[in-house]
Order: structure tokens, then sequence, then C-alpha cells
């Protein structure tokens, strides 16, 4: 096992001051909507982006990774399967 | 609140909402093992300004590369190495001294992730999504990008199927230096069109 790295101890890109991720939840949901946009849907990234612009849309002032993850649970609702408890 | 410094903080709502996401998921086979964990750390670490940067400076130094560039932006970019996901179809808009290029995403928050990462908090809320569109150059002034009143400003909303990128005009002063310094010089804010070199 290698020892896990705090971010601060990467060489990650700040050239404008900011990282992509705020906490680790955000860099979760973000790659779980990779998972199943890769996973559910072969790739086609449209159904995402139509969940995400109504999830923005329907609160302007939630934040952006709350809208993120807002929109994937809505189209995971949406999949074909077992319900969504 | 504690006071022992050894209690973890409270899991949030959405940390809630995201972990039983993560089961879910997981239990239907969609998130391979070490999944979420490769695509954090090549956003954090692999995908982000320094391959637009890499992009704008070959342009600069190579006029065929630049013509190519601005003819199919897909193709050019894959030459460097750079595609993938938000990238499928780039279009490249290049400044010049009379024409300034911005772009936003008026709907969500569509941007070229292949060589600029993902978008800063602030081209994702809703001021920057609406100022930008309706009042270009007051926007571009108070984010410390003024512009001359006689200068065309084209502000380019991102769409499912396009992704735009600028083009920034090299700096004066530049004559002589190497592609690998010119990229040095590129910042995430110029190939968005927020600010100028």
């Amino acid at each position: 096992m290698s020892t896990p790295l705090s971010l601060s101890d990467l060489d990650l890109p700040r050239r404008n001051g900011e990282l992509a991720f705020d906490a680790p939840w955000q860099s979760t949901v973000f790659a779980l909507a990779a998972a199943v946009i890769e996973h559910a849907f072969g790739g086609d990234r449209e159904p995402f982006r139509k969940q995400l612009i109504a999830a923005i849309a329907a609160q302007p002032g939630r934040s952006y990774w709350e809208s993120w993850t807002a929109a994937l649970e809505a189209l995971v609702q949406a999949l074909p399967g077992q319900p969504v408890p | 609140m504690s006071t022992g410094g050894h209690h973890p903080a409270p899991v949030s709502p959405v940390e809630q909402r995201v972990a039983a996401l993560e089961a879910l998921l997981t239990e239907r086979g969609l998130v391979p093992e070490g999944f979420i964990e490769e695509i954090t750390r090549r956003y954090e670490s692999e995908i982000g300004p320094m391959n637009g940067a890499k992009v704008v400076a070959r342009a600069w130094v190579d006029p065929q590369y630049k013509q190519r560039l601005l003819s199919d932006g897909t193709a050019a970019i894959a030459e460097l190495g750079f595609g993938g996901p938000e990238g499928d179809h780039m279009v490249v808009v290049e400044n010049t001294p009379g024409v300034h290029n911005v772009i936003v995403c008026t709907l969500c928050s569509c941007y070229p992730w292949p060589v600029l990462g993902l978008p800063p908090a602030w081209y994702k809320d809703p001021p920057y999504r609406a100022r930008m569109v309706r009042e270009p150059r007051t926007l571009l002034a108070e984010m410390g990008c003024p512009l001359p009143t006689d200068a065309e400003i084209r502000v380019w909303d991102s769409s499912a199927e396009v992704r735009y990128l600028v083009l920034p005009v090299r700096p004066p002063g530049t004559v002589g230096m190497t592609e690998a310094e010119l990229a040095g010089l590129v910042t995430r804010d110029s190939m968005i069109g927020t600010a100028r070199l």
C-alpha cells in the first residue's frame, strides 16, 4: 500500500488559483456521472447534460456540485432496472 | 461542535446523497474498482489549462498548425494528444487586435475539458452565464479585462454540439521565445477570453 497523498502534496494545476474540486464528495459525484455515462449510456453525455440543465434551472441559486448531484440522481432514477431506494 | 479535535466533521446531506449514489451504482456494477480515484487523479493532475496552453503556443510558432487549428479544432488538438469527453467538436476562435472572443455556457457548464480541464467556479455561476451574453463589455471590464471601445466582442455560447477555445493574441516582446516558454505565458482565462495576455 502506498501512503495516501494529501492534495497539497501534489503538483496540481493552480495556475489560476483554483483547483477542480473543493471537497472529496465533489470529485466522487463527478466521477460517478462519468461512470454512468460510460457504462450505462455508452458514452453519450447528452442525457446527463439535459438533467444538469434542468437541475440548474430548477434551483439557480444552488451550488453547482449540488445541482450536479441532483442531475445524477434524476438520471439514475430513469435508468431501467432496479428501483432507486 | 467538537472540542476534542478527533471527531470527524459531521457528514452533510449532500455528502450522504453522494455516498448513497456511490453505493447504488457500485452495486449495479457501473463503477469499476478504482474508477473514481482514476478519474479524480486525471482531472486534478493531467487534464487542465496546461494542455490548451500547448495548443496555443504551437499555433503561435507554426502558421500551418494554426490554419489547421482554426479550420478543424478537434483534429488539430488531437495531433497534440488531447481529446475525450466534452471535446468531440472543438472550435477555436482567434483573437485579433480588433476582435475579442469569449466563451460561456448559458444553460449549464459546457466547457472544453480536454484543453482546459474543469471550469472554474465563476464560469458555472448564474451571474457569469447571464451577464456575459447581456453585457459582455461591462462584465469583462469588471473581471479585469477592459477592452478598447472600438474592439468587437464575440460571445460564443457553448452547446451540446460545440465547445469553444479562444486563441489569444501572442504578446509583444516574445520573439525568439521557445514553444515551451510561450506555453508558460498562456493562462486559462486568456483561453476562456476573460483575460488578455
